[in-house]
């Protein structure tokens, strides 16, 4: 084989996957928007979504009026910008319940994507066809996902509102609807991974269920475990003199979107609390270098040793003990868990994706990603 | 020639237990090939893994002489096969259906709207062209389902049990049908439990059972070569027990079985070992000896029959 012909060849191949993926999803799109229950059931999501919008201003108007904000000495310095805190409150409830939202829809769609094929006994005839089991794997995924990511990119004006107060900016929105894309994507993959390893649908929902639920929540109750295991915290506080690894919350989408919601709140709210626990800044400890201190006066703690109070009033600079060997330092960048959120989602879903294609092949039928050399011709009857 | 089908030593063991045991099976181009068996005999088995659905245990299978484990996709190209068992997609129009397969064997879109008319016609579903797929009878899920592994022109059909759950009149379209579809030149595999639905469709038949091929062959041949142990069935008019006792002295019949006997007539069922002629002075030796025979005939003309034969001939060996 010449160097030439190699590389046309391998072309071909790709557009024969790409026609392959494309047969598939006009199949599955066909019969999934047929008739009017799509767009009613986006129509009925944008009207919640919108709705949800309005009950965020509602409660965040109320609380604005007597919201304070702080200065640097801790004393009041007066209401803090009402429209901002409008606009955080509904860009905070409004990317998470989509981010729910996303959790429940992206598996629906594929936990039956090869199991009910099974079920209904027509794999059977798509595996006779010459389509690739990796085209059916891929062409089923976008499918399904086709719908969910419908749904985000129509959220998007909804969200949008949120410019009109102020508190979040465009990039904000932007970073939430990369976590609820890559989310979708992993959530998809999830489910159809379980549909293609389980024989029964419903054994397939309940797993790719379960994942999702551990990932999203299970994470991080084992990282809050695993925190408080490590030993004592001295003023109760969570996370203040060792945490669990960081790298368990990374497959978690929720910690990413906290983290985006918290990173636009000007006083510390619900996910800012959640945040600073995993952060390790839930005691008011501040670091620079190996220098820790408190805010509020109170005591830096350090593991093994009793906790030294520091004999300095609030948000005086007191000098701590060196701790930077026993003590884990808080996180202070913004915007941590993001990208790490979204390559490991990603790595997960390519990972998921091959192992889903395998499982499809028929036992001891060669699987190979690459396209087989060509068979000989063979004469054909007339 | 290459032969369409062609498997050596063909062996499926399903965890530990045997489904096909070394079967070795020729089927030339234009044959339509019936494989009769009882259910559980490997029949299935067989088709799936001609159809480049299960991997053998051993031995090799080749369709148009490509070896189905070497290189599947190419064998799919050239087979259509319609399982046993299968389900039909919802929400999709007849048409629809019949596209998306055409489009998974990359048939031109120039050339799908027509073709698709085309194999409506030959399996007569015209008129349901625009119906969904899931409103259409059994029977006529069957046609659709054989329409769809011709849209590919595939030079081999493996049709497994085709006529399964379907009215005798749906049957017989089903047979005209494949009949059809042969005289286009296409070379048919069909399954079946019942040796006299393929008897007259098939050119030849293959009795299987519990993962062997006991016969292969025309029918006509495995009727010839059963033919030397032939079952007479005889009844007599006079006294039962004379009748017997006069046949037992003929070394060429077996053990005499009396079937049933009411007030006048002795039926009697005699295996006889000899052809036709020594079958006749069988009987002008019986009329000599004065026995009243009313009737006198070969119980083995019935295929099913010879299919029992065949099935317990082997269960003999095997025991």
């Amino acid at each position: 084989m010449t160097a030439t012909t190699l590389p046309r060849q391998r072309r071909s191949g790709v557009r024969e996957f790409g026609t392959s993926v494309v047969t598939i999803m006009s199949k599955e799109l066909r019969s999934r928007f047929r008739g009017r229950r799509a767009f009613i059931i986006l129509t009925l999501y944008l009207a919640v979504l919108a709705l949800i919008a309005y009950g965020a201003y509602v409660g965040a108007v109320a609380d604005a009026t007597t919201r304070q904000t702080f200065g640097p000495d801790g004393s009041a310095v007066g209401v803090a910008n009402r429209s901002a805190i409008v606009g955080q409150a509904i860009f905070a409830l409004l990317s998470v319940f989509q981010l729910m939202l996303v959790a429940f829809l992206a598996p629906a769609f594929t936990t039956g994507a090869i199991s009910l094929e099974r079920e209904k006994a027509t794999l059977d005839l798509l595996m006779t066809t010459p389509l690739r089991p990796g085209a059916i794997v891929v062409g089923k995924l976008l499918s399904a996902l086709a719908f969910v990511v419908l749904m985000i990119l129509a959220g998007i004006p909804v969200s949008a509102l949120v410019l009109m107060y102020g508190g979040a900016s465009v990039e904000d929105i932007i970073r939430a609807q990369v976590v609820l894309l890559v989310a979708a994507v992993g959530f998809g993959v999830i489910g159809l991974f379980c549909s293609a390893l389980i024989k029964r649908t419903q054994g397939a929902t309940v797993i790719a269920y379960s994942t999702v639920l551990f990932l999203t929540v299970g994470t991080f109750f084992v990282w809050r475990l695993w925190t408080a295991g490590l030993g004592g915290t001295t003023d109760g506080a969570f996370g203040v003199t060792s945490r669990a690894p960081e790298e368990l919350l990374y497959l978690n989408p929720a910690i990413a979107m906290v983290e985006i919601v918290a990173d636009t709140e000007i006083t510390r709210g619900d996910m800012g609390t959640i945040m600073a626990e995993i952060r390790g800044t839930s005691g008011g400890i501040e670091c620079e270098g190996d220098v820790c201190f408190t805010t509020d006066g109170g005591a830096v703690p350090v593991k093994g040793e009793p906790a030294v109070v520091n004999d300095c009033g609030p948000n005086e600079r007191c000098a701590a003990p060196p701790v930077a060997a026993v003590f884990d330092p808080p996180l202070t960048e913004t915007g941590h868990f993001l990208p790490r959120f979204a390559l490991a989602f990603a790595g997960l879903s390519l990972l998921l994706t091959i192992a889903s294609m395998r499982l499809v092949v028929p036992a001891g039928l060669g699987f190979n990603l690459r396209r087989r050399r060509a068979v000989p011709a063979v004469e054909t009857q007339p | 020639m290459t032969p369409i089908i062609e498997t050596r030593g063909l062996v499926k063991r399903y965890d530990g237990e045997l489904a096909v045991a070394g079967i070795d099976l020729v089927v030339g181009p234009g044959e339509i090939y019936g494989l009769v068996g009882p259910n559980g005999a490997g029949k299935t088995t067989t088709m799936r893994i001609l159809a480049t659905l299960l991997a053998p245990t051993a031995g090799e299978a080749r369709v148009c002489g490509i070896d189905v484990t070497a290189d599947p996709v190419e064998v799919r190209r050239r087979i259509g096969y319609m399982p046993d068992f299968y389900g039909v997609y919802d929400d999709l129009r007849v048409w629809e259906y019949l596209d998306f397969f055409a489009r998974c064997y990359s048939v031109p879109a120039a050339r799908r709207a027509g073709m698709i008319g085309e194999l409506l016609e030959i399996v007569g579903l015209t008129d349901k062209h625009d119906a969904y797929v899931e409103a259409l009878s059994r029977g006529m899920r069957q046609r659709l389902c054989l329409a769809h592994t011709l849209v590919h022109d595939p030079q081999l059909l493996i049709l497994d049990e085709p006529a399964s759950g379907l009215d005798p009149r749906s049957r017989v379209e089903m047979r005209e049908i494949l009949r059809e579809l042969s005289t286009m030149g296409k070379t048919i595999l069909v399954s079946s439990h019942i040796l006299t639905e393929v008897a007259e469709l098939c050119t030849a038949v293959g009795i299987i059972d519990r993962g062997r091929l006991l016969r292969s062959g025309q029918i006509a041949e495995i009727e010839r070569s059963l033919r030397a142990t032939a079952l007479l069935r005889i009844d007599v008019l006079s006294d039962g027990e004379a009748a017997i006792a006069w046949l037992g002295t003929d070394p060429r019949v077996g053990d005499v079985l009396a079937v049933s006997s009411n007030a006048d007539v002795t039926r009697l069922e005699v295996p006889f070992d000899g052809p036709a002629d020594s079958q006749a002075a069988l009987l002008q030796g019986m009329i000599a000896a004065g026995h009243t025979v009313s009737s006198f005939g070969q119980a083995t003309s019935d295929l099913e029959e010879i299919f029992l034969k065949v099935t317990g001939n082997d269960e003999e060996t095997a025991a």
